[in-house]
């Protein structure tokens, strides 16, 4: 009478598994999880591997030949893609990588040897492979997951927040950054994490990517207004919107 | 009992005894900021405050608010009409109980809301007269929330020693009759609040450059107005001031499954017409594309379209919107440009 569960396979690439640690770290919820899906590739909690999934969740970007191959290889046997974290949905913090030369970068690190020569620029795992659900975060906010998880087995969309980190920050009565000389990138950030940093008296760094229509100039003049500089600015963007995706975005100097 | 006087060194007392009416909610203090925060003790709050991040709405209007629980096989769901707990706002501001009395109108309207009607219901509100402005971003005069015009169950004015009380329910009056320490008001204790008063109206001037019925006629022309552009150009989009607005009822309806696919919840969030997508529609239609749009929006939901529906400004004059946008994007100034007209022709 019941439907054979789900499988679900964790998948690291270029990373620091932190995202899996979150999913770990779900508890109570993780085993309520457990009782719906079965779970055949999981690094970090288990021991044993499955080789057949329904469900594969990435984690990681995509930094070399061989992470390529391995995706492709990886995701054709799934039926379901979900991109778990900034690295896989965004490229994330592996983005540096890219503000350099490949050659340049090597010889910064490794100096004269390369112990990795088939080392290609960061890509997040849409630009590899179809993804159907989006992750976002350094690291995920556990609640997402599971959200993301129950629209994955009801087979319905999953839907990222379209507005800034701000509408969550303000529901949650914190006071603004800004109003603390502190610099936030809240306003220009997708919501969906509950505002974390923010509730904890941190300011937001962006880790969820650029909304779809950031007011670049306008928030630029704020910036400004702030006493910030230019320079100091694109620092903070660097560190996670600094991918192809987030760069189109803050690029178009729409109205919208 | 209409009036009533009781000393400034008996409200702790009064409090102690308001507790057993329902939980009670009141000004805090929060870094720079103030918030509306379950209070246990008089002290805690700070009733010398500038207007809270959120308005007490939060309260009436919660920001996610659970509707129902559904099944999906069998099909079957929840009772959608709830009941509950009676609950004391204290210390309210005149613009915030405005603000109070346009959301009243606006789930009044047929079909009226239960949910929102049955918690109003619970709710007493304990009212703080303001004597002077709280700070430079309120335009509480123009709009005529400077001074009490009803809304509330029992209205504060802090006369120095004492604080004057009007009873304007009966469920104000219950609280205070029968309290040794609350007299009534005598020829004297009138005078010196009308006394009060007056030095208080003395303060107060219309912030606006011109009066309401300029301000119609404004709105009337000013659609296509230079205004909106700047506006536009200014604006992050970061929806704060819609967020904090007391009289911004939108709200979006969400399903949550739970994670045996099958039992789930329904709840209301606030929405807000600042946000990128709000009037977006399924064939990819934006009827608000540009931010310039979307801000003049929020002004004639204000001052135009609440006016044609309701007959009634929907701005309170508590200046969140002012105090909390971030680009400095100032509704005094705004609406005072948009008054010059200088551009608009």
């Amino acid at each position: 009478m019941s439907k054979p569960k789900p499988k679900v396979a964790f998948f690291e690439f270029t990373d620091c598994e932190g995202c899996q640690l979150q999913v770990a770290n779900l508890g109570a919820s993780l085993l309520e999880l457990a009782k719906v899906v079965d779970i055949v590739n999981f690094r970090e909690i288990m021991s044993e591997a499955g080789e057949e999934y329904d469900v594969l969740v990435v984690e990681g970007s995509v930094a070399s030949k061989h992470d390529e191959e391995r995706l492709k290889k990886i995701a054709s046997k799934a039926k379901v893609i979900v991109a778990m974290g900034a690295c896989a949905t965004i490229g994330g913090v592996n983005n540096l990588k890219n503000l350099k030369p490949l050659a340049e970068q090597k010889k910064a690190v490794y100096g004269s040897v390369d112990p990795v020569p088939d080392a290609i620029e960061t890509k997040s795992i849409d630009e590899v492979v179809h993804v159907d659900y989006y992750v976002h975060g350094c690291p995920i906010y556990g609640p997402e997951f599971l959200k993301v998880m129950e629209c994955v087995l009801l087979g319905k969309p999953y839907n990222v927040p379209q507005y800034p980190v701000c509408v969550e920050c303000k529901q949650n009565e914190n006071v603004c950054a800004y109003e603390k000389g502190q610099f936030c990138l809240g306003p220009v950030t997708k919501a969906g994490c509950n505002s974390w940093l923010p509730n904890y008296g941190s300011v937001c760094v962006g880790c969820r990517g650029l909304i779809d229509n950031p007011a670049a100039d306008a928030q630029k003049d704020i910036l400004q207004k702030y006493g910030l500089t230019v320079e100091g600015i694109l620092d903070k963007f660097t560190l996670y919107c600094n991918g192809k995706k987030e760069r189109a975005k803050y690029g178009k100097e729409s109205q919208k | 009992m209409k009036y009533a006087i009781i000393n400034r060194m008996d409200m702790g007392r009064w409090f102690d005894s308001l507790k057993d009416r329902g939980k009670i909610y009141g000004p805090k203090k929060k870094e720079s900021a103030y918030v509306f925060r379950p209070i246990q003790e008089f002290e805690e709050m700070s009733l010398k405050y500038i207007p809270t991040i959120l308005p007490p709405k939060k309260y009436y209007f919660p920001q996610k608010e659970f509707l129902l629980k559904f099944k999906i096989n069998p099909f079957s769901t929840g009772k959608a009409i709830r009941e509950f707990e009676e609950f004391i706002l204290f210390g309210v501001h005149t613009c915030d109980i405005a603000g109070i009395q346009c959301m009243d109108v606006v789930f009044n309207e047929k079909p009226a809301d239960p949910n929102y009607l049955n918690r109003k219901e619970k709710m007493t509100i304990i009212g703080l007269e303001c004597m002077d402005y709280c700070d430079k971003y309120a335009s509480c005069a123009a709009v005529g929330t400077h001074v009490y015009k009803g809304g509330y169950d029992i209205m504060l004015t802090d006369l120095g020693d004492e604080y004057a009380i009007h009873i304007n329910s009966e469920k104000g009056d219950k609280l205070v009759t029968g309290k040794k320490y609350i007299r009534e008001m005598n020829a004297k204790d009138k005078e010196k609040l009308n006394k009060a008063f007056e030095e208080k109206l003395k303060k107060f001037n219309n912030e606006f450059d011109g009066d309401m019925e300029r301000i119609d006629k404004a709105f009337e022309k000013g659609f296509f107005s230079p205004v909106w552009k700047d506006l536009g150009a200014r604006c992050v989009g970061c929806t704060n001031c819609t967020a904090v607005c007391p009289t911004c009822y939108c709200f979006d309806v969400v399903d949550e499954v739970s994670l045996n696919l099958n039992d789930g919840d329904r709840y209301r969030v606030w929405n807000y017409c600042q946000m990128d997508d709000f009037a977006k529609v399924s064939t990819g239609e934006d009827f608000r594309a540009g931010r310039d749009a979307r801000q003049r929006h929020r002004y004639y939901r204000k001052f135009k379209y609440s006016v044609q529906k309701y007959n009634k400004y929907f701005c309170t004059g508590c200046g969140r919107c002012t105090r909390t946008c971030m680009a400095k994007i100032s509704l005094v100034e705004t609406i005072n440009q948009l008054l010059s007209g200088k551009e608009a022709k």
